[in-house]
């Protein structure tokens, strides 16, 4: 495999490069009406709450508690930004308290 | 068509905004590298991976499947092509605002696109954000954890703490979380966001989490577009 190293690497970034353009590219050819706008617009907050679902899923009490903290202090604090600092503190404290 | 802003002040509020994501990259970087070594990659071979295919989830799978001794060519390809299949999503969402950056700053800026700059930017936009170098701008300090932390972890250097002892491993996931608080504030927004996750947990009970994310952003988009329609 080693001397096809560098060949295998260069179709794997491809395939890498591909997804980084196509669906941009895509989108420059295709007249956005309103739908295809909202589609678009909760594509984030649907993708993002995915990522949170699966860590939740995956997690146990610690990852539960820090990511619940997360959503409150959001509203409570009015920083997404800190609230995620926070939360990742309060993960890395559940776990050192054995949680 | 007057082009959209691209200056070296947008691109230093991309960096800033970049910097904490870019340790749990660089965390993620590690965990990267020290696969990479146990697989026999040297440091200059794991970091020109990390550099050319620019994406820990795909490239972790594609060690995997060299393990295997039977990778060929075309199954690496479309390893990368699934895992990454988000990425189109990613970038179709960004093209509206993006393009009007022109041609070679928006596809340069692309080359730098990942999970968490997309979250990033995505969040920057609603905010407001005119100035289309923010997206590279988030990219530069990930792309350097990511880099240093690849060639950390090839190099084994084992008395580093474990990315899990400082909560890093649950950094994408909490900033998700808190931009998930941040965005839903109509009852309109909630239910793609309720759809999102709940697909995402379906699928990948079946299929495994490459394509739950991919479902998830879908389905929230599916859902938002019939809500438009019926609002029309």
């Amino acid at each position: 495999m080693n001397d096809s190293f560098p060949l295998a690497l260069a179709v794997m970034a491809a395939a890498a490069l591909l997804c980084r353009v196509a669906g941009f590219t895509l989108m420059r050819f295709m007249p956005v009406t309103p739908r295809l706008e909202a589609a678009l617009r909760a594509t984030p907050g649907a993708v993002m709450a995915g990522i949170a679902a699966l860590a939740l899923a995956k997690g146990g009490l610690a990852e539960a508690l820090a990511l619940g903290s997360v959503l409150v202090l959001t509203r409570v604090t009015g920083s997404d930004v800190a609230a995620a600092l926070i939360g990742v503190g309060v993960v890395a404290a559940l776990r050192w308290a054995g949680v | 068509m007057t082009r959209a802003r691209f200056s070296l002040d947008g691109f230093r509020r991309g960096a800033r905004d970049g910097v904490p994501l870019a340790f749990s990259i660089f965390a993620y970087g590690l965990g990267f590298g020290l696969v990479a070594a146990q697989a026999g990659f040297g440091i200059g071979k794991a970091v020109v991976t990390s550099a050319t295919i620019y994406s820990g989830s795909a490239q972790l799978a594609a060690i995997n499947l060299l393990q295997t001794g039977e990778a060929t060519l075309w199954a690496l390809f479309a390893t990368v092509l699934v895992i990454n299949a988000r990425y189109l999503l990613f970038g179709a969402s960004l093209q509206p605002w993006l393009w009007q950056a022109g041609k070679l700053r928006s596809y340069g800026s692309l080359l730098l696109l990942g999970d968490a700059n997309w979250m990033l930017t995505m969040r920057a936009i609603r905010a407001g954000e005119e100035d289309r170098a923010y997206l590279a701008g988030t990219g530069a300090p990930i792309t350097i954890g990511w880099l240093l932390g690849t060639a950390l972890g090839a190099a084994a250097v084992s008395s580093l703490p474990r990315p899990e002892a400082l909560g890093l491993d649950l950094m994408l996931p909490c900033f998700a979380a808190g931009m998930v608080a941040a965005m839903t504030r109509k009852r309109s927004d909630l239910m793609p966001v309720l759809v999102g996750a709940g697909m995402a947990l379906g699928v990948a009970e079946v299929f495994g989490p490459a394509p739950a994310v991919i479902a998830a952003g879908l389905a929230g988009g599916a859902v938002a577009a019939l809500g438009a329609g019926g609002r029309a």
